[in-house]
């Protein structure tokens, strides 16, 4: 009897094995973002991440079509803007709704979203390097909604292999790569999007 | 490896054999190290010097499409220019990078001298290199190249025991470059080019015994030595 039941749990190890080689595998992506040392433009900013930037998920396949890895960046990608917001304007409010920013007292509202995400791995591409590719929207809107600004902004990361480094900790390295990327890309080039530019004038505050 | 245990095991009485056979293989592990070619080279365009409260800080190249300078080869070269007797402080360089956040990432980081004037009109960012003291800025650019790979290696495992066998060989080509900015004057005041190669050993009787060139260390320790001269103004 006790040697079926050693049996039995034999065989529930050895197909808990074989399924959990089938899953794909997870990575929450996890990073640290310095503050920028930027002039803050005096203005009061909302921010609104909306439920898809949240969660975002890039799910990358094997060449048979299977579920190979799923990265999940959407929760750094917060901590990202929490970092990088507050050092550029005055004043930084979070917002729950586009909505909710009529009665927020802000100036605009910042809506970024991800486009597009890749991921080149070095067992696909033959390259000593993996490669992080993020396309981002960037609306800003007046606190009624209306227009104010929409571009993209695109960032790029990379991080060599290495004989003790994982897939897992590849992938993760180079998505806080191309984060930085998206940071640095963003705070520098903020102010030279033509239509934010106008906006800045319009509110005083070019410098 | 099993007659090496037992050997030690059965000197360990013996305070003086254990001594013995430390030293012996201290020298077989050294005569086992393959050889290593280094060349430095300085191309000085300028003065230098350093006093004590002042500092540098050494960077990675991260610019290239096809490679980036690794971040444990800068730190390497960092760690031995901030040793000895003529030891220079040195800002540790993801400090510094993330302190400049967002102007020494691979896509803002100034690429010419005259980038760096314009930077530094920047009234935080001279603030910050400032409070560091730096006196010079040290990009390190660079990568180490493994070619010639030859030969293979074959490894069995049967019920009597297991063992490799077989021939493997390499080379290792290391090459960079350490440019030096004066921040003071906003002038590149010299390079320091290091170029060594090596080549390494694998051959496998039952057990493999590596014949390891440490081509990237070697390299990282002559442009160090170098860039600490160099620096001081030597």
């Amino acid at each position: 009897m006790i040697h079926l039941n050693s049996l039995k749990i034999f065989g529930v190890a050895c197909l808990a094995l074989l399924l959990s080689a089938c899953g794909a595998n997870s990575v929450v992506v996890q990073g640290s973002y310095p503050s920028p040392n930027v002039r803050p433009i005096p203005l009061t900013l909302g921010v609104y991440f909306d439920e898809e930037l949240k969660g975002f998920n890039y799910i990358e396949y094997t060449e048979t079509g299977k579920e190979e890895y799923v990265v999940a960046s959407g929760q750094t990608h917060i901590q990202l803007f929490n970092s990088l917001l507050p050092s550029m304007f005055a004043r930084v409010v979070v917002l729950d709704s586009l909505e909710a920013a009529a009665g927020a007292q802000v100036d605009a509202v910042l809506a970024p979203s991800i486009e597009e995400f890749q991921l080149a791995l070095p067992q696909k591409t033959r390259l000593d390097a993996y490669e992080v590719w993020v396309k981002y929207n960037m609306r800003l809107l007046a606190p009624d909604g209306a227009y104010i600004a929409d571009w993209v902004v695109t960032s790029y990361g990379k991080t060599p292999t290495e004989s003790l480094r994982s897939v897992e900790s590849g992938i993760n390295d180079a998505t806080v790569g191309a984060l930085r990327d998206l940071a640095s890309n963003f705070t520098l080039s903020f102010r030279s999007v033509p239509e934010v530019s106008e906006w800045l004038e319009a509110k005083g505050a070019t410098d | 490896m099993t007659s090496a245990r037992l050997a030690i095991a059965k000197s360990g009485s013996d305070p003086r054999k254990r001594l013995d056979l430390l030293i012996l293989f201290g020298l077989l592990s050294l005569l086992l190290t393959a050889c290593t070619t280094t060349t430095v080279d300085e191309f000085r365009q300028g003065e230098t010097g350093i006093e004590a409260h002042q500092s540098i800080v050494i960077l990675g190249r991260r610019q290239g499409s096809t490679y980036e300078t690794r971040e444990e080869f800068v730190t390497c070269v960092g760690e031995r220019v901030a040793r000895g007797t003529e030891a220079i402080r040195v800002i540790p360089e993801k400090e510094f990078i993330d302190s400049l956040f967002p102007w020494f990432e691979p896509r803002t980081a100034p690429l010419r001298t005259s980038d760096l004037q314009v930077l530094m009109e920047e009234p935080l960012v001279a603030q910050k290199i400032n409070e560091y003291g730096i006196r010079y800025i040290v990009w390190v650019d660079g990568q180490t190249e493994t070619t010639n790979r030859m030969g293979s290696i074959s490894c069995a495992v049967g019920p009597g025991g297991g063992g490799c066998f077989g021939f493997g060989s390499w080379e290792d080509d290391s090459n960079f470059d350490a440019r030096v900015w004066d921040v003071s004057s906003f002038a590149s005041v010299g390079t320091i080019s290091t170029d060594a190669t090596g080549q390494s050993y694998l051959p496998a009787v039952v057990v493999p015994i590596p014949l390891i060139a440490r081509v990237e260390a070697n390299a990282c320790s002559s442009l160090a030595t170098q860039l600490q001269q160099f620096v001081n103004g030597g």
